[in-house]
């Protein structure tokens, strides 16, 4: 027998959000086994996440089981608004943290009672790249961005686009005003996810709500 | 900026494997990050000195190898992306709606720092 001293490369080729993706694993076969729908959210600040997610709970709010979990920076508050329309909201204090992840979302599931639940709604923190690396067992991803917002902004925060299920493009009412070029973005967002379904609505006027009630249920958009 | 949760997370899958080798120490770390993966190497260099601190990581040289973004085009087979047109192949501006690479986000290899004994 003899020794060597070379020093080692040792090859590991691994996800470096393993642990993550095996939380949020986890909570998918959670919400599975209830029967839970679980849609997350994203955008940017100022969207229009809590004003669509209010419309939503209050519209449905006779036909649809819907619970939320809200990331906020410690500063903020939305759970409370959101508590106004009869549906349990709850708040994740995310402190400097910019993302929601699959463990802060395990360690806020005991609050529910999943099983009274068909759709729990986890509303990211505002902020479009960080969101996008953390699988948090969601069954879909939404991300949103209102027509107050670049047209570009989907080839600038492709990981998030990418990564979506369903685009909405909010605050329409505001479109013509702003001078939102419409079809700009949605061909940037068909650029950065193609085929992705885009929904075009605003919480405000309630235009185009269906296609989203629609989605909320799991129907095809 | 998450590149500090992405360090963090770096320094935990690294800091199994090193336990895996008996404990050993790092002397560098190879990242290999995807142009579609939403992390910015320079920020990720940037945040990992501080968070190896007092890790069996601490003082390791993290280099970080970004992996362009691959698609398949019908016509021009693989084609390397322009992260600022999207998922269009260059060439023909077809859709290329699936990533070949560059979603990557991984610890591809560990250089150990100190020889170990090793029977041969
Ligand atoms: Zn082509």
């Amino acid at each position: 027998m003899t020794t060597t001293q070379a020093p080692r490369i040792v090859t590991v080729r691994q996800n470096i959000l393993k642990a993550n993706d095996h939380t949020a694993a986890g909570n998918r076969a959670a919400f599975r086994a209830a029967g839970v729908r679980a849609i997350n959210l994203a955008s940017s600040p100022g969207a229009g996440k809590t004003a669509l997610l209010e419309r939503t709970l209050r519209d449905l709010a006779g036909s649809v089981r819907m619970g939320v979990a809200v990331g906020d920076l410690a500063t903020e508050n939305d759970a409370a608004r959101l508590r106004q329309w009869g549906s349990q909201a709850e708040q994740i204090v995310t402190g400097t943290v910019c993302h929601l992840d699959a463990d802060m979302v395990q360690n806020i599931l005991p609050r529910f009672d999943l099983d009274a639940l068909d759709v729990l709604f986890l509303e990211n923190v505002g902020n479009l790249v960080c969101p996008s690396s953390y699988d948090l067992g969601e069954a879909a991803r939404a991300v949103l961005i209102s027509t107050t917002e670049g047209e570009d902004k989907p080839l600038k925060y492709p990981t998030m686009f990418n990564t979506a299920d369903v685009v909405v493009i909010t605050k329409m009412d505001l479109a013509d005003a702003v001078g939102f070029d419409r079809e700009l973005c949605r061909e940037n967002i068909d650029r950065a996810r193609p085929g992705v379904p885009i929904i075009e609505l605003s919480s405000r006027s309630g235009a185009g709500l269906d296609a989203w009630f629609a989605f909320t249920r799991g129907e095809r958009v | 900026m998450h590149e500090a949760s992405i360090a963090l997370s770096l320094i935990d899958v690294a800091s199994e494997v090193l336990r895996e080798n008996g404990g050993a120490r790092a002397s560098a770390l190879t990242v290999r990050v995807g142009a579609w993966s939403s992390v910015v190497p320079e920020a990720l260099t940037a945040a990992f000195p501080a968070c190896a601190q007092g890790t069996p990581l601490e003082g390791a040289h993290l280099n970080v190898v970004t992996v362009p973004g691959v698609g398949e085009c019908p016509t021009h087979g693989p084609v390397t992306l322009d992260v600022r047109r999207g998922l269009r192949c260059p060439a023909c501006g077809a859709p290329t709606p699936t990533l070949v690479q560059g979603d990557e986000l991984e610890l591809d290899e560990i250089e150990l720092a100190e020889p170990q004994l090793e029977e041969s």
